[in-house]
């Protein structure tokens, strides 16, 4: 009897292992398989992600006014809008929208259609907003200053005059794009304005429209097939959620994924290698960075401050773990944008930060309590951080865990993580490094990283940051890029960027045309697999 | 007095008692599933994840964030915040997950199904390979067939479970091409059927569908092979002691002095004797199959109770955390009391 059962039982297994027809092949031609984590994914509605997972999904729903091209991302070009015009003040933008735009729903896409939308983001007020309301729009004036003033022409106005790549580049990010208002109409629940409905749906006009979305298992778009521009040729994209590196590499050698997002620097190593997979390296509009609080008598000291950055392995990590996640850069303005220069002055040097320690009155240095995020690589970086220290006489108590919350009011002593921007210009990255209106606690300026760590930045830095970003005149502009990026190096400042943030997906050689967007919109019409 | 009057006395003492005994095992229950949410609730109040960063984002100003702090029902003190929590429980409300902007109800009655899926096969194979084995290692003990079987016991019960998992997709995928990396079923089988139960392999017995069956059972054979191999390792070594301490027994001596062959011995006597503890282990191994699924399902993209329960604790997601919990303290219970009234049936002796 004993023998019978588990004659039977191993036969259905062997069965099923190596049931006819089940054998493994490569994704189909027309269907895109990319392998992501989106476990932090949640809602698909444009005006309330914030996340680059999100945003590429939003990005091939909707459409926007502006298009940032992934190739020479600082050139607007036309989207939905065909034209556009600045006023000679610099304040007043008017686009001309382009006709035969259809929506998912059958609706063509009208001047109505992105007031209203516009307007939808500003009055949510939900993190995106950010986008605009930078810009002096407010939920009070925001019907005032965006508007159509016919069928197919939008005007929309600033409260002050900023440089006109600011709100244009804005006009093209994920928050931006344009909803189907009148499809949406019935959607609305409680005045959110079919926010709910948006969270696991889309009323967009991009190339995909979405088919099913199963949290944390996997996202199916199908191609729409009266975009205006054509229909798209890989008729589906499926997005799996796998969150493991290993088995995102496993996937996508064997050919059961084209894509692969999430991959850990051994793993994208072995794949470079492997020769079937390129690796694309996006760069980002972000650093990994050092936060000191200055709240802290100790770390409040230039010299204290200056010796940390001689206790960062730029060269060592730069080849290891960072080999994809980063660039080795110690300046605040973003590689490849106005006003960057080349400028790496501090390399690792345990002597000279004990000098700058003993000087500033540490000899025997001293402890902190040091909060990382243990995902790779930040972790690895905090890592190699606590043994130079140790070196030096620095004893940090490296504890890892989710501690943004404690960041984000300010109590910490040590803190490191990643920033990521999403405005293809300087003045995002210094705004939140570099600007602090007030350094109260009552100002509550939490969206500042530098509000954050209580760095009362020099007056001279804000100002010319303000300035820039007020600026019209291009040339201008990158030259006081240049003075900011100068004075914020030398101010020793309790914000230590080591590295600017790239993001490393692995694409088969067989898929063309999956280009990563600095801004994370990466595009899936523009795909195809050789046919 | 007439004997009408005794027997209804008697009769309606019984019905009391019976009763009675009911009302304390609702409230055991009762007691125990509260238990688990106050705990559940302040440990998960003790997660350094903010819950309002999980939804508003890092960047957000500060009266976004306050906003939905207050949306979110957290300026409330903690015991009332936990009061309405229960309110809403007891109206089968399980309120809505942050993470998935789902009911958590619905997002609960979409995972567990594939948890459910993967640790009923699991427990089969446990089970179906595990007491034989074990049993035969008791008959034959000390002989090498004992030797082999405690060593696969052994490793079964101290390898970890995601080593097995990787090494498994590592040799039968990566290399043979035999088993497919993860998921519950080919993406191009995707969307064919839904419902109505969730169970993959069930709905599409249901619905003739036999590409997407086969595609699901390929996909379900190796996680549930690795984890019944776990449970095989528990529930052999179970299966030999108990039968160990009934060959050990008089009623053996006297059955083989008696002259019965070894098999009516093993099964007639032996075994019958070891049904109900084996049944507690089998259930025992179930329920830690139902929570325990995680590394695994990690491992293989299952999209289950595992995973969910995972990602909602990462990012504070209260009402998801506490409805998972709740899920499965109610589903451990229920299979205790199933288990129960099994072997009431199968030994009269607890009766």
């Amino acid at each position: 009897m004993l023998r019978r059962h588990v004659i039977l039982l191993s036969s259905i297994a062997a069965l099923s292992l190596c049931a006819p027809g089940l054998a493994l092949a490569a994704t189909p031609k027309d269907q895109l398989v990319v392998a992501m984590d989106t476990s932090s994914l949640r809602g698909l509605d444009p005006n309330e992600i914030n996340q680059l997972e999100a945003a590429e999904i939003v990005a091939n729903l909707y459409e926007r006014l502006i298009v940032l091209p992934a190739d020479n991302i600082s050139k607007p070009q036309p989207g939905i809008a065909e034209s556009w015009t600045v006023s000679p003040d610099g304040k007043t933008f008017t686009f001309k929208i382009r006709s035969g735009v259809k929506f998912h729903s059958g609706n063509p896409l009208t001047a109505k259609d992105v007031e209203w939308s516009l307007r939808r983001l500003v009055k949510l007020g939900l993190a995106p907003s950010t986008d605009l309301r930078q810009w002096g729009f407010t939920a009070d004036n925001v019907e005032k200053l965006i508007r159509a003033t016919d069928g197919s022409t939008v005007v929309v106005e600033t409260p002050e005059v900023w440089n006109s790549n600011l709100i244009l580049y804005s006009l093209a990010s994920f928050s931006t794009s344009i909803l189907d208002s009148k499809f949406l109409a019935d959607k609305d629940k409680g005045g959110d304005m079919g926010r709910e409905f948006l969270q696991t749906a889309d009323a967009g006009s991009g190339p995909y429209t979405l088919r099913t979305w199963r949290v944390n298992e996997l996202i199916i778009a199908d191609a729409f097939k009266d975009y205006w521009q054509g229909e798209p040729k890989m008729r589906r994209v499926l997005l799996r959620h796998i969150p493991e590196s290993s088995a995102q590499r496993l996937q996508i050698d064997a050919g059961d994924a084209d894509v692969a997002t999430r991959l850990s620097s051994t793993d994208l190593g072995a794949l470079e290698t492997g020769g079937k997979v390129t690796i694309q390296k996006t760069p980002g509009f972000g650093f990994y960075y050092l936060a000191l609080n200055q709240k802290d008598e100790i770390l409040s000291k230039p010299k204290v401050r200056e010796a940390f950055r001689y206790l960062i392995d730029y060269d060592g990590l730069a080849g290891t773990v960072m080999k994809y996640y980063g660039i080795k850069q110690q300046t605040i303005v973003p590689a490849g944008l106005p006003g960057a220069i080349d400028k790496n002055p501090y390399k690792l040097d345990i002597e000279k930060a004990k000098q700058l320690l003993t000087e500033a009155g540490y000899p025997n240095g001293f402890s902190k309590v040091y909060y990382a995020t243990p995902v790779t690589p930040e972790y690895e970086v905090a890592q190699s951080l606590q043994a130079n220290a140790a070196k030096a006489g620095i004893k940090l108590d490296l504890q890892g865990g989710d501690h943004i919350g404690k960041f984000r009011n300010r109590q910490f002593e040590i803190f490191s993580a990643r920033s990521g921007d999403r405005l293809p210009d300087p003045h995002a990255v210094l705004q939140s490094y570099a600007t602090n209106a007030n350094n109260t606690d009552e100002a509550k300026l939490v969206g500042l990283n530098a509000w954050r760590t209580a760095w009362d930045v020099p007056k001279e830095i804000q100002q010319m940051v303000t300035a820039a970003a007020h600026e019209t005149d291009q040339s201008k502009r990158v030259g006081l890029y240049t003075k900011i990026n100068e004075a914020y190096l030398a101010s020793s400042p309790a914000l230590v960027t080591s590295f600017l943030r790239t993001d490393a997906k692995a694409v088969r050689n067989e898929v063309k045309g999956y280009i990563g967007h600095s801004t994370w919109l990466t595009r899936w019409d523009t795909v195809n697999k050789g046919n | 007095m007439s004997q009408t009057t005794e027997t209804r006395r008697a009769g309606s003492r019984k019905l009391l008692s019976a009763g009675r005994k009911l009302a304390t095992s609702l409230a055991v229950i009762a007691t125990t599933l509260l238990g688990l949410l106050i705990i559940t609730f302040v440990v998960g109040r003790m997660i350094p994840a903010d819950p309002v960063i999980a939804v508003v984002g890092d960047q957000a100003d500060q009266s976004t964030y306050d906003r939905v702090y207050k949306e979110m029902g957290l300026d409330r003190p903690i015991y009332v915040q936990f009061g309405s929590y229960l309110a809403d429980i007891v109206r089968l409300d399980f309120g809505q997950s942050h993470v998935t902007k789902n009911q958590v109800a619905s997002d609960l009655a979409r995972v567990f199904p594939a948890t459910l899926e993967l640790a009923t096969l699991a427990t089969i194979i446990g089970a179906g390979f595990g007491v034989p084995l074990g049993i035969l290692s008791a008959v034959r003990k000390g002989t090498w067939v004992d030797h082999v079987a405690r060593i696969v016991g052994l490793l079964g019960h101290s390898t970890p479970i995601f080593w097995i998992g990787t090494t498994v997709i590592l040799i039968f995928y990566a290399n043979f091409g035999v088993i497919p990396a993860g998921g519950r079923i080919d993406i191009y089988n995707e969307g064919l059927v839904e419902g109505p139960t969730n169970s993959l392999i069930v709905d599409s017995l249901l619905a003739g569908e036999w590409d997407v069956f086969w595609s699901a059972l390929h996909h379900v054979i190796a996680p549930a092979l690795i984890l019944g191999y776990a449970a095989m390792a528990y529930l052999s070594r179970m299966s030999r002691s108990f039968m160990l301490e009934q060959l050990r027994q008089e009623y053996i001596l006297t059955a083989r002095a008696k002259g019965l062959g070894t098999r009516p011995i093993i099964w007639r006597h032996a075994f019958r004797n070891i049904r109900v503890q084996l049944l507690t282990v089998v259930a025992l191994a179930y329920c830690g199959l139902l929570d325990g699924t995680v590394l695994i399902e990690t491992v293989f993209s299952w999209p289950g109770l595992g995973q969910y329960l995972t990602s909602a604790l990462f990012f504070a997601d209260m009402n998801a955390v506490l409805g998972s919990v709740l899920l499965i303290g109610i589903i451990s219970i229920a299979i205790n009391l199933l288990s129960d009234i099994v072997y009431r049936f199968i030994d009269p002796r607890t009766r």
